[in-house]
């Protein structure tokens, strides 16, 4: 039997349609295909941001799965983990992180997004990412120092582990 | 297990209950909330209605002995009956990814997910992801077409992002009540879980009250991203449990943990702690283990040894795309006894009545 599945270049393509339904089905068959649709990562975390709640959803779903990122598209997600929107942001900090030390030229954008004033979940998952990226995060010790010593006891908790893995 | 309330037993419990709360720090338990749907539920564990004709074919006649549970577990999956049966309990975990507008809006997939549910008394699910709360009182009443008589307990939204999910558990009223003041959500101040577990008390109602076993259930959908934390964390959320009441221990923590059993950390350092299922996939690709029941081997001697995954494609001749659609994880299941247990020789170095759990 043909694969009636569109290829994940057409769906991603799809992300950007004008219409909502035709979006969040691309979103939707973006999930299904689990880790496969890892180059569509870069847009999936765009659509974080799309208007449509079935588009966001299908998109965090499909991010949760989705793995560490290919290197070339660690500069994308770097540049998407400074956006306004916190959820485009949350997930560009998140793939970041399972990209492990591959994702160490992120580390100056990570350490940003410690930021007072940045959404608390991007905080969070900021020291998580720094610690995932271990002793090549060791230019962020100062700003995950900081947020250690944070009222917020998860955002604390988390700087104090990613500090652990720094050496020295 | 039941637990007979004795003056000596309250004060030991109590002394059991400070110890856990301070060895938990930032996880206890707090006051249970209140969904929408638990006002219906309080009317349902006050009221206890008579069984209806339709359950009349699933109960036990009245006045029926009570058998011992068997001896005797599969040293693999079961099969489901293909009917429940009115000695046993059948309990599942179902995350259906992403359940909201989209998916309810499909026939199809919502005709297999209520043939799911019609076969288990209870299904604790995960992932309604609907910022209308009208996605399961539809899905209720699409299982309910067929005269059945589920009812749901929902509750609140949870994420850290603005993304977020609700529990739920959906019970067969012929067969299972709800301790309504029992609904809550386990407390989590140090932010240890994504989203932090929602837990509600069940009774059986195919036995006599005074007989029916009684149990906690704990619904948890793991942070893919922080599985070896939250696991341990759940643990502690497990412990806690445990003592939340003098007069209930067992304790079935279920869900989508994002893990298999080489992966539950401290769960397999903790004396008489068990799981369903082992040595099987649960999603729906068939390539992971995700999906669990927890419990305590020597309190809950109500397990039958008899577990399950449902598959989704073998179970209703889907193809991979089409079970994909249902959702990426196959329902897991296991059997207990509806009568509670009164207790095992704690001396004969195994658990009477049922089998050694499979690890």
């Amino acid at each position: 039997m043909p694969d009636s599945t569109p290829s994940i270049a057409i769906l991603i393509e799809q992300l950007s349609a004008p219409d909502a339904e035709a979006r969040a089905s691309a979103a939707e068959a973006l999930c299904r295909a689990g880790e496969s649709a890892m180059s569509a990562a870069t847009a999936l975390v765009a659509a974080c941001a799309d208007d449509h709640d079935g588009v966001r959803e299908w998109a965090a779903a499909a991010l949760e799965d989705l793995g560490a990122p290919p290197p070339e598209q660690i500069a994308d997600l770097t540049a998407f983990a400074a956006a306004k929107h916190p959820l485009v942001a949350y997930w560009a900090v998140t793939l970041l992180g399972r990209g492990g030390e591959g994702a160490s030229s992120a580390v100056p954008a990570l350490e940003a997004c410690l930021a007072p004033g940045t959404a608390i979940e991007v905080r969070q998952r900021a020291c998580w990412a720094l610690g995932k990226i271990g002793p090549a995060a060791a230019s962020a010790r100062a700003a995950l120092t900081a947020a250690a010593s944070d009222a917020d006891p998860r955002l604390s908790r988390l700087a104090g582990e990613a500090l652990a893995g720094l050496p020295g | 297990m039941a637990r007979a309330l004795s003056t000596k037993s309250l004060v030991r419990w109590l002394a059991a209950l400070l110890a856990a709360l301070s060895l938990i720090g930032g996880l206890s338990l707090r006051e249970p909330s209140r969904h929408p749907s638990s006002q219906q539920a309080t009317a349902i564990f006050d009221g206890l209605a008579p069984v209806s004709a339709h359950a009349a074919d699933a109960v036990s006649p009245p006045g029926a002995a009570v058998p011992a549970p068997p001896i005797g577990a599969a040293p693999g999956p079961s099969l489901l009956p293909a009917s429940r049966p009115w000695d046993a309990v059948l309990i599942a975990s179902f995350n259906i990814q992403v359940f909201g507008e989209s998916k309810i809006a499909k026939p199809h997939v919502v005709e297999i997910l209520a043939r799911v549910v019609r076969q288990f008394d209870i299904v604790a699910i995960q992932e309604v992801r609907a910022k209308s709360d009208g996605v399961i009182p539809r899905f209720v009443d699409a299982v309910n077409a067929d005269g059945s008589r589920y009812h749901w307990i929902i509750g609140p939204r949870e994420g850290r992002t603005v993304s977020k999910e609700q529990y739920c558990f959906l019970y067969d009223m012929n067969r299972i009540e709800v301790d309504a003041g029992s609904i809550g959500v386990v407390p989590d101040p140090g932010g240890k879980l994504h989203r932090p577990p929602m837990h509600v008390r069940f009774r059986t109602r195919v036995v006599p009250e005074s007989k029916a076993f009684t149990f906690w259930m704990v619904d948890i959908h793991t942070d893919p991203d922080e599985v070896p934390q939250e696991i341990d964390a759940l643990v502690d959320v497990f412990t806690a449990m445990r003592t939340a009441r003098p007069d209930e221990d067992d304790v079935i923590l279920l869900g989508d943990l994002n893990a298999g059993p080489p992966q539950f950390g401290r769960f397999t350092k903790t004396p008489d702690v068990t799981w369903a299922v082992s040595g099987a996939t649960t999603n729906t690709h068939r390539t992971k283990t995700y999906d669990n029941l927890i419990f305590d081997r020597r309190a809950t001697t109500e397990y039958l040894g008899r577990w399950g995954v449902l598959d989704l494609q073998s179970t209703f001749g889907l193809p991979l795309d089409r079970a994909l659609e249902v959702s990426d994880h196959n329902p897991v299941w296991g059997a207990f006894y509806p009568c509670e247990s009164v207790g095992a020789p704690a001396a004969s170095g195994g658990i009477a009545g049922v089998a050694q759990p499979v690890r």
